[in-house]
C-alpha cells in the first residue's frame, strides 16, 4: 500500500516535471511560463527604474565635496605607519629582512612628504615652522578652484624622516612609527584644555597644537618603554592647527596630514611592551568600544638576536 | 483489536462456571486465594492511557525541523566563534552573541509549546480524579465490603440497585434486577438482568453485567469473569488509547509548509555555500554565509503566530462552551466535511418525554420543548382524565424529596426513563401526582417484566394497566374504533408503506398503552393473580413517548448543510434517530426496537444502516454507500463499527468531527480529526479521548466551532502570507553582499527581531480580523487541493511585495551609505577592505578616513535603516493582508482594533530599538535620522496600490486569483 503510493507520487513528480499529454513544464504550459515570465520581467524593469531613479535623485541631494553627515565618522581615528597586522611590530636589529616590511612601508608612505613633492607653489602653502591658527580657505565648493595645502617638512621628523638614517632607527633597536590623525573633512580638532594633561606635554604646551603621547599600555610595563623621542613641526611633539580643516579629495587632492614621529630609543628587548598613544584635544573623545579612536596600541616586540 | 471480544461465558450454566473459574458459587473463594489471584491479574481498575514524560515531550519541542534547523545554525555559530577565537582573534564576538540569540529562539518556542500542551495535558488529567468504589464480595461464605479494585475472577459478587457494577460479571441470580449500559451502549433504557442466556452475543445477552454500568433497581448476584483493562469496557478504553494519534490538519499543513521551507532554506543555502567557496571566500565564512540564509529564511515566529492565533480562538470558544484540548483542533473543526454524531444526549435531549397521546380517536401533541413552553393541547375530554389518572397511578416513578421549588422537567426521578417520562408529565399536566395517588392508594402491584411486557396496579376500586407496543393487545377490552389503527403496530415487520403513514412517527411502537376498569370495592386480589384480574379493561389512550431534540439542532444542521457538512447519525445499540422533515434531522422519532428493516427515510438522499448489516457488508461497500447517501443513519452499531464508519469516512478524504458522550463513542472520538465530548452527558473516557468539549452539550456550538474554525484558517492564511513577504527582504541583503560585495545591510541579529519581536504583532493581530463574506456558505475546504501556502501565494508574496520590499530596503541603504559619505559606486565591492579589522583608515568618497569601528557602526545604521524599512513596507503589507477580494476600504481600515494598536505597537517597538541608549552595542541598532524613515514609505504606499489593483482585478474577473 505505502510502496503503491509512492510509486504514484513519483508518477506525479515526474508528471509535474513535464506532462507530456498538456505539454506542461513544471505545470504550466510555455505560453502560461512565457506570459509569467514577461509579466516578472515588465515588473521588475520597473521596480529597478524607480529604483535606479530614486538612488539617482538621492546623489543629486548629496554635494560633491561635503558629506552630508559625519556622525559615523567623527571624532576621528588615530593611526600610525608603519600599518601592521595586528598591531605588533616585531623584529630583529641585526637582521634587517626582519625589519624590511616596515621600513618600505614607512618609505612608501613619506614620498608625499619628500620636499620635491613639495615644490609646486599653485598646490603647497607654506604655513609656517610653529603651530598656528586654523587655516580656512573659504567655502567647500569648486567655485575657486582647487584648495592650497600646508606644506609638511619631511626634516621635521629628524631621526625618523628616514633621510639619514634609511631604516629608520629598526637596524638599532629604536624603532620609529608615525602617528596621524585621520583626514576628516571640516574636521577641526580643538587644542586641549590645561586640565588633566600628562605633565610631559604641559611642559610643551602649545594652544595650537594637538599634542601627541605614547605611555606603556599597562602600569607594569612604564618601565620597561624607556625614553620616547617625539619630532613633529618645529620640535613639538603634535599637530599644528593649520592643517585644518581638511577640505576633501576633490579640493586638495594631495594634502598632507600633519605626521608626529615616535621613537622608542631604550625598548625592553625579548619581550612585548605595549605601547599606547594618545592625541589630546577637547573634541578628540575615546571610545571603550573603537580603539582606535583618538588613540591606538601598539606592541613591540624586538628580539636581541 | 478492532475484533469483538469473543466470551462465552454467558453461555456456561453455573457447574462450568465454578470449575472454570474454581470457585464456590455459594462461598466464593478463600481470602487466600484472593489475595493470590490479585497478585496475578493486578487491581481491578481501568489503567489510565500511558503518558508520555515531560522531558521527552519537551525534547519533541525542541526537535522540529524548523528547530533542528536552528540547531545547526547555531552550531555553525559556534564554530565560526570558536574557530575566530582560536586564532587569536578577539572581539568580534558577533557570532557568539547569535549563537545563545537562536538558542534562545528555540529553547523559549518550544518552552511556549510545551506549556500549551502541559495545560491541556492537565485538563485530561483532571478527569481522572475517580472516587474509589466499594464493592459487596462474598468470600470464604463471609459477605465483605471491600474496595472495588480488589475484586479478582471468580469472586462472588452482590449487586443492588443504585450500586455501579464493580467488574464484568456473570448474573447467577437477580431479583427485578435492571441495569443502565447507557455508559457502554449509549442507550439509557434500562434493561433487565437475569441468570437466562438470552442471546448470543455477550453484549446482547442478559445474564452479564458490564464494568461500570450502573444497576438501577433490583438486586443480583454475580460471579466477576473479567476484570480491569480485559472487562468490556476496558477493552473499549484501550481500543481508544490503542488509535493512534491522527495529526490534525492544521499540523499536516504546517509540516508541509515547514517542509518547503527547510527545504528551500536549505537549497538557498547549500547554492550560496557553494558559490562562496567557488568565489574563493575561506570555508569558515562560506558557512556562516549558509547560516545566515537559514537564519533568514526560516520564519521563527510563524510557530508563535499559528499558537497565539489558535489559543485566541480557543479561548473565544471557550466563552460559548467549548473547551478546546488540542489547539489545532479549532483549525480541524472548520475543514470539517462531516460530522458523526451520536444521537443521544447531543442532538436530543436525552430525556425521554411524552410527545404525542392518542384517546378519543385522535392524535395529540405534547409539549416536547426543554423549558416547557410549547403549546398544551385539549385537555376537556373524558377519556383524557381516565387517562391521565392510569398515567398518574400506574407509575412507580416518584419524584425525589424536597425538590418542590425546582421545575418539574429539572427535578431528580427515582424510577426508570420512561416511568420518569410519565412521572413528570402527568405532574405538569395534570397537577401534583402525589395528591392523585393519596386518593386512590395502592393496593397491589405487579410491577413490569419481560414476560409480562406489562404493569399492573390495583387500587381503591380501580386497576391500572400500562404496557409496551408488544401488549397482548386479547386484554383490551373495548379497542373499538382503535383496532384499525393498532394494527400496523402490532406487527413488528411493518413493512414499509404503513410506517410511511401519517402515524408512524408519532405513534410508534414503543408507546405505552393504558387501560383501566373499576373493581368492586373491597377486592383483594394477591400480586401474583392480579394479571388475571386485569381482564376485560377499558382502554384509556396511547401515549408516545421520544427523545426530543434539542431546539437548537434543526437550525445548527440546516446551518451545517449550508455550509457544505454532512451530518450522519451514529446511533447506538437500539435506537436511531430519523433523517426527516423540513429542518434535516428535525424529526427523531424511534425506529422500531426489534426491527431489522432497512428503513428508508422519505428523502431518498437519506438511509438508514443497521449496525447488523454493516457487519455483513462486504469491504468497500460502505465507502460506496457514504459516497451516495449524503445523508446517513446508522443503527444498532457498536464500538468497533462507529470506528469503522469513521474510518471509511476518512478514506473519502472527509475531515470527520465525531460527537459523543458515552464509553462507547470514544474510539470513534479519538480516530476522528476532530472527536467533541459532551461535558454534562459525557463520560470520562470519552472526555478523555475527545479533542473539544461541549460544555452544554450542545450541538449547535459544533457549529459555532466550525464557524471560528473556517475563520481562523482564512486569518491563519493571511497571517502566513505576512509573515512569509518579509523572508524575501531579509534575504537579498545575503545575496547582494556575497554577488555584489557591499557591506552587510542587514544582520542576522536584526532579522531574528524582525522574527520574533516586530513582526508577531500584526501577524497575531491578523487573527482578529473579520470575514470577508459569509464563510458559513461556503463548501469546507478540500485539504488536498485548498492548503495554507499554495503557489499562487507564495509567489505573490516572495516574487512581488517581498521583491518590492527588498527594493525599499536597498533603496534606503544606498541613501544612509551615500549620505554619510559613501557612494554607490564605491560601495559595490567594498566588503573585503570594509570589513578588514586592521584597516583603520579606510577612505571614503570624498577622502575621509574611516576607523575598523566607525564603518561597523556605520553598518549597523544600515541594519537599522533597512529594518525600519521593512517594518514601515510591513505595516503596508498587513494592510494589504486583511482582504484578499474585497478592497481595503470596503473592510474599513481600521476596523480592526488590535490590528491598529499592533501597529502603533510594532512602530513604538522599532523606535525603542532605534532611540534606546545601549543597543548599538548590545542588539546592532543604531539611532537613525528621521528621514531614513521617510525613505521606504512610497514603496509602501506602492504595495497598497499595486494590492488594491490586483483586488480588483480579481473581483472583476472572479476565479482568476
Amino acid at each position: 500500500m505505502a510502496r503503491g503510493k509512492a510509486k504514484d507520487g513519483d508518477g506525479n513528480w515526474k508528471k509535474f516535471i513535464w506532462n507530456s499529454e498538456k505539454k506542461e513544464l513544471l505545470g504550466r504550459t510555455g505560453g502560461s511560463w512565457f506570459k509569467i515570465l514577461l509579466f516578472y520581467v515588465i515588473f521588475y524593469g520597473c521596480l529597478a527604474g524607480i529604483f535606479i531613479g530614486t538612488i539617482q535623485v538621492m546623489l543629486l541631494t548629496v554635494s560633491e565635496f561635503e558629506p552630508k553627515y559625519q556622525d559615523r565618522v567623527a571624532p576621528p581615528g588615530l593611526t600610525q605607519v608603519p600599518q601592521v597586522q595586528k598591531t605588533e611590530i616585531a623584529f630583529t636589529a641585526s637582521d634587517p629582512r626582519s625589519y624590511e616590511l616596515y621600513v618600505r612601508n614607512l618609505d612608501n608612505f613619506l614620498r608625499d612628504y619628500s620636499a620635491e613633492q613639495q615644490t609646486e607653489n599653485i598646490v603647497f602653502q607654506d604655513c609656517g615652522d610653529t603651530p598656528s591658527e586654523y587655516k580656512e580657505r573659504g567655502p567647500y565648493n569648486d567655485a575657486q578652484g582647487q584648495k592650497k595645502v600646508c606644506k609638511f617638512k619631511r626634516e621635521w621628523l629628524e631621526n625618523c624622516s628616514g633621510l639619514n638614517d634609511p631604516t629608520y632607527g629598526y637596524k638599532d633597536g629604536k624603532p620609529c612609527i608615525l602617528v596621524k590623525l585621520n583626514r576628516i573633512i571640516g574636521f577641526k580638532p580643538q587644542a586641549p584644555a590645561n586640565e588633566s594633561l600628562p605633565p610631559e606635554i604641559m611642559a610643551k604646551y602649545n594652544p595650537n597644537l594637538i599634542p601627541v603621547h605614547c605611555v606603556a599600555k599597562r602600569e607594569e610595563d612604564a618601565d620597561k618603554i624607556g625614553t620616547v623621542e617625539y619630532y613633529g613641526m618645529g620640535g613639538y611633539p603634535g599637530f599644528g592647527l593649520q592643517y585644518y580643516p581638511y577640505y576633501g579629495k576633490l579640493l586638495q587632492p594631495r594634502y598632507l596630514q600633519p605626521l608626529v614621529a615616535v621613537q622608542f630609543t631604550n625598548l625592553t628587548y625579548d619581550m612585548e611592551v605595549r605601547v599606547e598613544c594618545r592625541a589630546y584635544g577637547q573634541n578628540i573623545v575615546y571610545s571603550d568600544k573603537d580603539r582606535f579612536q583618538g588613540r591606538f596600541d601598539i606592541k613591540f616586540d624586538i628580539k636581541s638576536s | 483489536m478492532k475484533r469483538e471480544l469473543e466470551l462465552d461465558d454467558h453461555k456456561l450454566d453455573v457447574k462450568e462456571l465454578e470449575v472454570k473459574y474454581s470457585t464456590s458459587v455459594t462461598k466464593g473463594l478463600s481470602e487466600a486465594e484472593a489475595a493470590q489471584r490479585l497478585l496475578r491479574d493486578g487491581p481491578n481498575e481501568l489503567r489510565p492511557p500511558r503518558g508520555t514524560p515531560g522531558c521527552v515531550r519537551f525534547g519533541r519541542q525542541l526537535a522540529g525541523g524548523l528547530q533542528c534547523l536552528m540547531w545547526v545554525a547555531a552550531a555553525i555559530c559556534l564554530i565560526a566563534y570558536g574557530v575566530q577565537e582560536g586564532e587569536g582573534d578577539r572581539g568580534s564576538s558577533d557570532n557568539l552573541y547569535l549563537a545563545v540569540a537562536l538558542i534562545a529562539v528555540v529553547v523559549v518556542t518550544g518552552c511556549f509549546g510545551y506549556y500549551q500542551e502541559f495545560k491541556s495535558t492537565n485538563i485530561i488529567a483532571s478527569f481522572r480524579n475517580l472516587v474509589p468504589q466499594q464493592a459487596t464480595v462474598i468470600r470464604a461464605g463471609q459477605v465483605l465490603q471491600v474496595n472495588a479494585a480488589e475484586l479478582v475472577l471468580g469472586d462472588l459478587v452482590e449487586i443492588k440497585g443504585g450500586d455501579r457494577v464493580p467488574a464484568d460479571i456473570r448474573i447467577l441470580a437477580a431479583q427485578g434486577c435492571k441495569v443502565d449500559n447507557s455508559s457502554l451502549t449509549g442507550e439509557s433504557e434500562p434493561q433487565t438482568r437475569s441468570p437466562e442466556c438470552t442471546h448470543e452475543s455477550h453484549l446482547e445477552t442478559r445474564n452479564i453485567a458490564f464494568f461500570s454500568t450502573m444497576c438501577l433497581e433490583g438486586t443480583a448476584t454475580g460471579l466477576v469473569i473479567s476484570t480491569g483493562d480485559r472487562t468490556v469496557i476496558g477493552r473499549i478504553a484501550s481500543l481508544a488509547s490503542g488509535v493512534g494519534e491522527e495529526k490534525t490538519p492544521i499540523a499536516v499543513e504546517i509540516e508541509h509548509f515547514v517542509d518547503i521551507i527547510a527545504g528551500l532554506a536549505v537549497l538557498f543555502g547549500g547554492t550560496f555555500f557553494t558559490v562562496a567557496l567557488v568565489i574563493g571566500y575561506p570555508f569558515l565564512r562560506a558557512l556562516v554565509f549558509f547560516m545566515a540564509i537559514v537564519v533568514a529564511y526560516v520564519p521563527e515566529g510563524l510557530l508563535a503566530t499559528v499558537t497565539v492565533c489558535l489559543s485566541l480562538t480557543a479561548k473565544r470558544l471557550a466563552r460559548r462552551n467549548c473547551v478546546v484540548k488540542n489547539l489545532e483542533a479549532v483549525e480541524t473543526l472548520g475543514s470539517t466535511s462531516v460530522i458523526c454524531s451520536d444521537k443521544t444526549g447531543t442532538l436530543t435531549q436525552n430525556r425521554m418525554t411524552v410527545a404525542h397521546l392518542w384517546f378519543d380517536g385522535q392524535v395529540h401533541t405534547a409539549d416536547t420543548t426543554e423549558d416547557q413552553s410549547g403549546q398544551s393541547f385539549d385537555q376537556s375530554s373524558e377519556s383524557w382524565t381516565l387517562l391521565s389518572q392510569v398515567i398518574t397511578l400506574c407509575n412507580r416513578a416518584q419524584f425525589k424529596p424536597g425538590q418542590e421549588n425546582v421545575p418539574v422537567a429539572q427535578r431528580d426521578v427515582i424510577g426508570d426513563a420512561s416511568e420518569s417520562a410519565l412521572l413528570k408529565f402527568a405532574e405538569v399536566t395534570s397537577g401534583p401526582v402525589a395528591a392523585a395517588r393519596g386518593r386512590f392508594p395502592k393496593v397491589a402491584e405487579l410491577p413490569f417484566n419481560s414476560t409480562n411486557k406489562f404493569q399492573v396496579r390495583t387500587g381503591e376500586g380501580q386497576v391500572d394497566t400500562g404496557g409496551t407496543g408488544e401488549l397482548r393487545w386479547d386484554r383490551w377490552a373495548q379497542v373499538g374504533q382503535v383496532s384499525s389503527l393498532m394494527s400496523p403496530m402490532m406487527s413488528p415487520m411493518s413493512p414499509m408503506t404503513s410506517l410511511m403513514s401519517p402515524m408512524s412517527p408519532t405513534l410508534s411502537p414503543l408507546s405505552p398503552g393504558f387501560c383501566a376498569r373499576w373493581l368492586p370495592p373491597g377486592t383483594d386480589t394477591p400480586p401474583e393473580d392480579l394479571a388475571e384480574v386485569a381482564q376485560g379493561l377499558c382502554f384509556a389512550g396511547l401515549v408516545s413517548l421520544i427523545d426530543p431534540p434539542r431546539a437548537t439542532v434543526p437550525q445548527a444542521v440546516r446551518k451545517c448543510r449550508t455550509a457544505g457538512i454532512r451530518v450522519r447519525d451514529m446511533g447506538t445499540l437500539g435506537t436511531s434517530g430519523t433523517l426527516g422533515g423540513v429542518g434535516g434531522l428535525g424529526t427523531l422519532g424511534g425506529v422500531p426496537r426489534c426491527a431489522q428493516v432497512c428503513y428508508l427515510c422519505r428523502q431518498a438522499r437519506a438511509r438508514v444502516v443497521t449496525g447488523s448489516e454493516l457487519a455483513a457488508m462486504a469491504p468497500g461497500t460502505l465507502e460506496e454507500l457514504l459516497r451516495t447517501h449524503p445523508e446517513m443513519v446508522f443503527a444498532r452499531t457498536s464500538p468497533q463499527q462507529k470506528l469503522v464508519i469513521v474510518e471509511s469516512c476518512q478514506r473519502l478524504g472527509s475531515i470527520v468531527a465525531v460527537t459523543g458522550d458515552g464509553v462507547n463513542d470514544s474510539p470513534a472520538l479519538k480516530k476522528a480529526d476532530i472527536g467533541v465530548a459532551m461535558g454534562i452527558a459525557g463520560s470520562d473516557a470519552a472526555k478523555n479521548a475527545a479533542d473539544m468539549i461541549l460544555l452544554d452539550d450542545n450541538f449547535a456550538s459544533i457549529v459555532t466551532g466550525v464557524e471560528q474554525g473556517r475563520l481562523i484558517f482564512d486569518n491563519l492564511k493571511k497571517s502566513i502570507a505576512y509573515t512569509l513577504t518579509k523572508n524575501i527582504p531579509e534575504l537579498a541583503p545575503y545575496l547582494i553582499y556575497i554577488t555584489a560585495s557591499v557591506p552587510l545591510p542587514l544582520g542576522c541579529i536584526t532579522i531574528l527581531f524582525i522574527e520574533l519581536c516586530t513582526d508577531i504583532f500584526p501577524s497575531v493581530s491578523l487573527a482578529y480580523e473579520r470575514a470577508e463574506s459569509d464563510i458559513m456558505h461556503l463548501r469546507p475546504r478540500d485539504p488536498r487541493r485548498d492548503r495554507l501556502v499554495n503557489e499562487p501565494l507564495a509567489a505573490y508574496s516572495y516574487f512581488q511585495i517581498g521583491v518590492i520590499q527588498s527594493f525599499a530596503g536597498f533603496v534606503d541603504y544606498f541613501v544612509a551609505m551615500a549620505q554619510e559619505g559613501w557612494w554607490p559606486g564605491l560601495v559595490l565591492g567594498l566588503r573585503p577592505r570594509w570589513e578588514d579589522e586592521h584597516e583603520q583608515e579606510l577612505q571614503d568618497s570624498y577622502g575621509q578616513q574611516w576607523t575598523f569601528w566607525q564603518r561597523r557602526y556605520q553598518q549597523y545604521t544600515c541594519y537599522t535603516v533597512f529594518f525600519i524599512s521593512i517594518e514601515m513596507c510591513q505595516i503596508a503589507d498587513v494592510l494589504i493582508r486583511k482582504t484578499r477580494r474585497l478592497s481595503l476600504f470596503q473592510q474599513g481600515p481600521f476596523r480592526n482594533r488590535t490590528l491598529v494598536v499592533a501597529i502603533v505597537f510594532q512602530v513604538c517597538i522599532g523606535c525603542f530599538l532605534c532611540y534606546c541608549p545601549g543597543m548599538p552595542n548590545v542588539f546592532n541598532f543604531m539611532p537613525i535620522r528621521f528621514q531614513w524613515w521617510l525613505v521606504p514609505m512610497p514603496f509602501g504606499l506602492l504595495i497598497l496600490v499595486y494590492d488594491e489593483i490586483r483586488k480588483l482585478g480579481v473581483r472583476r474577473h472572479p476565479g482568476s486569483e
